[in-house]
């Protein structure tokens, strides 16, 4: 029955086995250790639910972000003076607001405040920072993370200044992290596996054809920065109310260099990853932090006191990590896909999509009807103009070969259609309603689909979730989108390829697989840029077989860049030829193909009028 | 007035240091598109060669900040970025913060965690009054100093065969290679001035403050960042405007905030950036290669 799900039911419950196995170590570790285990125990969880704050954002982003410390210093802080006791409160606080100074909250309800402040800050801080671009963010994050820094060392009467705050409740107990960590695993997981976090992890894959897809960046990304925001602080205040006593550089860069590299070394793409990295980075800082205090290494190695060896060693992981394994030891998996896992016999593979249970694709309605119109666009880029007034009229329903030499302004012509270039003349309308200007994602949403010359497969991604965030993409819910991507896949015969990762397909299946990933957003027009580029004969027939079964069954225009003629003759009845910019012919393929000024602008002049000589 | 004109000396003065640090993050940056958590550790270290090298003429001392500069920026490429010279530029990035804390950690352990001192020659804090404005020599010398820089690496790059190499890398590192240009001598050149830069930084930086710390990179990688945001990705002279903007409205900051406020100007410099990118989010000229992939 299941022709819609995106893992099987045995991965998702064995990677949910994690955070019971957290709980069941911290119980055994409050009954027995020792309250120095128990004290090493609770720091590792605090910094665990940090670094799931991290994996969040940057393991399902792909961009990094060097401000989470930030927030972890601000939920350390938020929580330190909601429970501060009134006394010592005005001793170090005097400009604290009387309401906060005098709270004296519980743990529970300061940790709850905190989240949620942080939640906010990091909402208001990503608001511009999340425009910017990818290079862009982990500089002025690290920037973030520096003023606020800057602010709680010099702002004394309410921070308590560079010298920061003592006499903190130690209320955090192993089992009370323990709980926080397995909860904070739970939402990373969830969020990753949400329809959100796909369509999150769609612009880490691949920001252009993710935009393509409906899929508004800034937004996605803002709204993990704000949860990754909140794990952070909710970390940060379990922390110091563990140690009691906290400066502005508790979080600060060494503590972003840590938890930075657990995420990296237990694979950031992985949730399970996050809890491995936290584990290692932490115990391999233990062993270093008691040969700086001058230890004796197996007895033999004696080495004077020593700061400094810690951080070496974190800087070192970071740097082999890097260099030799830059998936992680988790591979980029969660605990259900480990292929040990697997070998086990504990996970059964995810079944194959079926056609017929899911949803039938209806027909996008009023199919027939509708026509996708450009006028006079123009467009130059300095001197060089590329299209200069170029007229297109695509039905729905129907095929339009879109054909001209190298340089002819094609593809610009799609980008503009498709949002990605803004023209600097003309109009496009979107079934008569001026989309000129509009972005990607808008036009994506408002059913207008396409391909790229590249096959910009989303390589992390298997087959069927790279289809099922197209559908995702414009809005669709999770279980729908699973079901519509079943379908697609089905009508294109790519089952097989469902359950592998994109990127290890070869590349005629990686091309179709854009093709169903557009399909998926249920388009009522189709631009799609030379798809049979680079396939093989055979692959080029399969490929006209399903675009002619994608004309009957979704109904959609078509519009079709290609120079494979054969492609272009079998599905078009109209052809438009672009040449220099302009529109030279409209007409069926055989008028345009022996037309005079299409062969001469293909072949040159001397085609048909050679000299005699 | 006179006022008015001293800050403006002041600023300009800083401006120029920070200029200097921006050019040494934007030359790797434009040539192997990596921002490199680093050069605030190349920094540090040319400036700990001017401590132990306290024993020497103070001029030998320099010579030896410079070679040092050099020398680990050189084998930071070598050993650490060549390997990762394929990845995304996240996992550059990454790879630099990892270098730059076990530099970092690497002084604290061989060193110490505390700064140290480092005496000067007199003739740095002596000053020229010129009229009602006191120019301290520092000063002549970070300006005399980033003129020259700029226009030597003006010379080098559109005047020398090395330069024509680093720029066609720049432009496309792919092409430039199978038009015959060795990738890791135009690299390993890039990385050479990059650490020169530094250490001219360095050397600043302790006659400017009589301490070196091993933390003492951390604002000036941070700088140099900011400046490369606000200049527009890879464009070289950019980025030394934005040095420059950015140390002006630091130092402007430093004269005109109110005293209650003073404390804060690091927060108030390092949220222009964001100023900036809320309205330009490709900096003040626009990113070099801005155009979408499609």
């Amino acid at each position: 029955m299941s022709g819609g799900r995106l893992r099987s039911r045995s991965t998702v419950v064995v990677s949910l086995l994690v955070p019971f196995v957290l709980i069941a170590i911290t119980m055994a570790v409050g009954a027995n250790g020792t309250p120095s285990l128990q004290g090493t125990v609770t720091t590792i969880l605090c910094n665990l639910i940090i670094v799931l704050g991290l994996q969040v954002f940057i393991g399902n982003s792909g961009v990094y972000s060097f401000g989470q410390l930030g927030f972890a210093s601000a939920g350390a802080y938020a929580a330190a003076l909601l429970t501060l006791p009134a006394a010592f409160a005005a001793l170090q606080t005097p400009g604290l607001p009387g309401p906060i100074a005098s709270a004296q909250l519980g743990p529970l309800l300061s940790t709850l405040i905190a989240a949620v402040a942080c939640g906010v800050l990091a909402t208001v801080v990503g608001l511009p920072l999340m425009r910017t671009s990818t290079l862009a963010i982990p500089i002025s994050t690290f920037a973030f993370l520096i003023v606020l820094y800057n602010v709680l060392a010099n702002w004394d009467a309410v921070s308590g200044g560079s010298s920061g705050l003592v006499s903190i409740p130690r209320t955090t107990s192993v089992e009370s992290a323990g709980l926080w960590a397995a909860a904070a695993v739970v939402v990373a997981l969830a969020f990753k596996w949400s329809a959100r976090g796909y369509r999150l992890q769609a612009t880490r894959e691949d920001e252009v054809a993710a935009r393509s897809l409906g899929i508004g960046v800034t937004r996605e990304r803002l709204i993990a920065f704000a949860l990754s925001g909140t794990l952070c602080g909710i970390g940060g205040a379990l922390a110091v109310h563990q140690s009691g006593v906290l400066e502005p550089s508790t979080f600060y860069f060494a503590a972003t260099v840590t938890t930075v590299t657990m995420l990296v070394l237990g694979g950031a793409r992985s949730v399970f990853g996050a809890v491995l990295g936290a584990i290692a980075v932490a115990s391999v800082n233990e062993v270093l932090r008691g040969v700086e205090d001058g230890a004796h290494l197996f007895g033999v190695l004696s080495v004077g006191e020593t700061t400094g060896l810690a951080a070496i060693g974190v800087g070192l992981i970071l740097l082999a990590t890097m260099v030799a394994l830059p998936d992680g030891l988790s591979g980029g998996r969660e605990a259900g896909e480990l292929a040990w896992i697997r070998r086990l016999g504990a996970v059964r593979p995810a079944p194959t999509p079926v056609a017929g249970d899911a949803a039938e694709i209806e027909k996008v309605e009023g199919a027939g009807s509708g026509v996708l119109r450009a006028e006079g666009i123009s467009l130059a880029f300095g001197g060089l103009r590329v299209l200069r007034g170029v007229d297109l009229t695509l039905p729905r329903g129907e095929a339009l070969g879109l054909i001209g030499p190298n340089g002819a302004g094609k593809t610009t012509l799609v980008n503009i259609l498709s949002g990605f270039l803004a023209a600097d003349g003309g109009t496009v309308r979107l079934d008569g309603a001026d989309v000129s200007g509009r972005s990607p994602s808008y036009l994506a949403r408002a059913g207008l689909g396409r391909t790229f010359q590249a096959a910009l497969p989303f390589p992390h991604l298997s087959g069927l979730e790279s289809v099922a965030v197209g559908a995702m993409g414009v809005g669709v819910g999770r279980r729908e989108a699973v079901a519509v991507a079943s379908e697609v896949l089905s009508r294109l015969g790519m089952r097989e390829q469902a359950a592998r990762p994109a990127g290890s397909l070869p590349p005629g299946s990686q091309r179709l697989l854009g093709v169903a990933r557009a399909l998926a957003t249920r388009p009522r027009y189709l631009l799609l840029d030379e798809p049979a580029a680079g396939l093989s004969e055979v692959e080029s027939e399969e490929l006209v077989a399903v675009l002619r079964g994608v004309l009957e069954d979704f109904g959609c225009g078509l519009l079709l860049i290609e120079h494979e003629m054969s492609v272009v003759m079998s599905l078009c009845p109209q052809v438009q030829v672009l040449d220099d910019g302009v529109t030279l012919r409209i007409g069926s393929p055989a008028q345009v193909q022996a037309d005079p000024a299409v062969i001469e602008a293909y072949l040159g002049s001397s085609y048909l009028a050679p000299t005699s000589a | 007035m006179t006022e008015l004109a001293q800050n403006l000396i002041d600023a300009l003065a800083l401006g120029s240091l920070y200029a200097l640090i921006a050019l040494g993050v934007t030359v790797i940056y434009t040539v192997m598109g990596m921002m490199n958590f680093a050069h605030g550790e190349f920094i540090m270290l040319a400036a700990y060669a001017l401590y132990v090298l306290a024993g020497l003429p103070f001029a030998a001392a320099v010579g030896g900040a410079v070679v040092t500069g050099v020398a680990i920026a050189v084998l930071a490429e070598r050993i650490a970025f060549r390997p990762v010279r394929k990845a995304d530029l996240s996992a550059q990035l990454v790879t630099s913060l990892a270098v730059a804390t076990i530099l970092q950690n690497v002084v604290t352990a061989a060193v110490d965690a505390r700064p140290q001192s480092v005496s000067t020659p007199a003739f740095v804090s002596e000053s020229t009054e010129l009229g009602a404005i006191s120019v301290s020599n520092l000063e002549f010398l970070t300006l005399g100093l980033t003129a020259i820089v700029l226009a030597g690496l003006g010379w080098v790059l559109y005047r020398t065969r090395a330069g024509l190499s680093m720029r066609a890398a720049a432009e496309n590192f792919e092409m430039a290679r199978l038009l015959g240009v060795q990738a890791d001598r135009v690299i390993a050149l890039s990385f050479a001035i990059s650490g020169a830069l530094a250490a001219a930084v360095g050397v600043l930086l302790v006659m400017q403050t009589g301490q070196v710390s091993p933390t003492m990179g951390l604002t000036p990688v941070l700088v140099g960042f900011v400046a490369v945001v606000i200049g527009g990705f890879g464009r070289m002279f950019g980025a030394a405007l934005g040095g420059l903007l950015l140390g002006a409205v630091s130092s402007l900051l430093g004269a005109y905030l109110p005293d209650g406020l003073l404390p804060f100007r690091d927060a108030f410099v390092f949220s222009l950036p964001v100023a900036i990118l809320i309205f330009k989010p490709q900096g003040l000229l626009g990113a070099a290669t801005g155009e979408a992939r499609v």
